[in-house]
């Protein structure tokens, strides 16, 4: 898999290059390295990352999984990341995760917001309020 | 009194399942087009959900669902077709090698009951309505109407299949239901969208933060949202236990429910936690009646005199008090409370 060659080389401009091939679609995070290699990448280019946590024994997550991969496809200047917390349970501790799903949003290493809960309409008004779409007083 | 309002006071069904390996999923496998049908059914649709190890949580149109491993809460408020899901609830639940050991259906009496539909007429024609879906070895009924001095009312229909052992019900003591009408004006107002920029789920968290309603239980985990131009719901989730408020905040039929289901950490400590969190709930709406109703199972009963412990100093006067057994032990108690005037 290309991706699995690219990991090999820890260039910056590799990982831009590996983000921008995968935009309009949900990346799956498959350990705490790539995770923090993901948020560099989106910190490069001052990209507004969400982070998805899911489980596979969660009803709400089966709901709102299309939701998400959908606005992937839709906010291609967005970079959507999907971690399972079984799979990585000390990422999952790292950010204080007991229920899904939850959505943390971050800019520039920082955490702007969070969505806990499969509420749709919620999701894409924060994903527009944080792309400077809608105003805020 | 307004003449026609929306209807606060829900009708909740509680159905109890086996067949589920005990460590399974069981019926969390539900999949999303299920579920979407059988909410169809019942009129309502899903607004947010949230899950935790032990179950999954939704917020819907009109209240909530619990999807527990072997145990479905579903409660609807409004003028919703509840009953008409059980039929489809059971068929799906069947697909997945879960059967039905017990159903329970609860519901106060409604502040606008000619606006209800058939079967939500009276209470006979619930029961014959869901008598109808249930399978016959579920032989174990019981219908019940326990009355208070004020327009509070309790109707529990419970029905159990007698050679069927409950799976998960030994970590669970109690289930509490609180009903409130007419309540203070200026918690009420708290549940109106005053500032239109903010989102569901923002509005939603405010309502949480300023009507106190985040310290209920602290520590749950809140999924909650505010509905425009007033209404608010919420499902808390702490381990294995729910906890669930619905407010109607209109003048005229304002209404909000409580509910939550207790943990087993033994009985006296248990029980005092329960009074402290009604009285929470009763300081935060500010009710002029309230009433409570405490199923719990064999062992583990409430005493009447628990709720008015701490109601009664908050200037709630006790109106009435009635206890009934239920079918497979245990009982329900139900109390109302009504606020004293002022001389």
């Amino acid at each position: 898999m290309l991706s699995s060659l690219l990991w090999d080389f820890d260039t910056s401009h590799v990982q831009i290059l590996w983000l921008l091939r995968v935009t309009g679609h949900v990346i799956g995070i498959h350990s705490a390295r790539e995770l923090e290699t993901k948020f560099d990448a989106a910190n490069v280019l001052s990209r507004l990352a969400i982070l998805y946590f899911t489980a596979a024994w969660c009803g709400p997550c089966r709901f709102i999984a299309p939701v998400f991969e959908e606005l992937a496809s839709k906010y291609l200047e967005v970079v959507f990341l999907k971690v399972d917390v079984d799979e990585l349970k000390e990422v999952a501790a790292r950010w204080n995760i007991s229920s899904v799903p939850t959505f943390y949003f971050i800019k520039n290493g920082k955490e702007l917001d969070k969505v806990v809960g499969a509420d749709k309409t919620e999701l894409e008004k924060k994903i527009a309020l944080h792309l400077g779409k809608v105003q805020s007083p | 009194m307004a003449v026609s309002g929306f209807e606060g006071f829900e009708k909740r069904l509680e159905l109890r399942f086996t067949g589920a390996d005990p460590n399974g999923p069981g019926l969390r496998r539900l999949g999303q087009f299920e579920i979407n049908r059988i909410l169809e059914a019942a009129q309502c649709t899903i607004v947010s959900g949230l899950g935790n190890r032990f179950f999954d949580s939704y917020v819907l149109s009109e209240s909530s669902l619990f999807i527990y491993p072997s145990k479905i809460i579903i409660k609807t408020c409004g003028t919703t077709h509840l009953l008409q899901s059980l039929s489809l609830f059971l068929h799906h639940a069947k697909k997945l090698g879960h059967y039905i050991s017990s159903c329970t259906y609860t519901r106060g009496n409604f502040i606008f009951p000619e606006s209800q539909p058939f079967p939500h007429t009276n209470f006979k024609e619930e029961v014959s309505f869901l008598e109808n879906d249930l399978p016959p070895r579920l032989s174990e009924r019981k219908s019940s109407v326990l009355r208070s001095k004020t327009s509070h009312s309790w109707h529990v229909y419970t029905s159990r299949d007698p050679n069927m052992l409950e799976t998960g019900a030994q970590n669970e003591v109690y289930t509490m239901e609180v009903c409130m009408t007419d309540l203070d004006r200026s918690s009420a107002r708290r549940f109106f969208r005053h500032e239109n920029y903010l989102s569901g789920d923002e509005a939603g968290r405010e309502m949480t933060e300023r009507s106190g309603i985040g310290s209920i239980r602290a520590n749950s985990v809140i999924c909650d949202f505010a509905f425009d131009p007033c209404g608010y719901s919420m499902n808390g989730l702490l381990g294995s236990s729910y906890s669930t408020i619905h407010v109607t905040p209109e003048n005229g039929y304002s209404y909000a429910s409580f509910e939550c289901v207790g943990l087993g950490l033994g009985q006296g400590q248990e029980m005092e936690e329960v009074a402290a969190v009604l009285a929470r709930v009763a300081r935060v709406f500010g009710p002029g009646t309230l009433s409570v109703a405490l199923r719990a199972p064999q062992g583990a009963e409430w005493s009447i005199g628990e709720a008015a412990t701490v109601l009664e100093p908050m200037g709630m006067a006790l109106r009435g008090a009635r206890a009934v057994d239920v079918p497979g032990g245990g009982n329900v108690v139900f109390q109302a409370f009504e606020r004293r005037r002022e001389l």
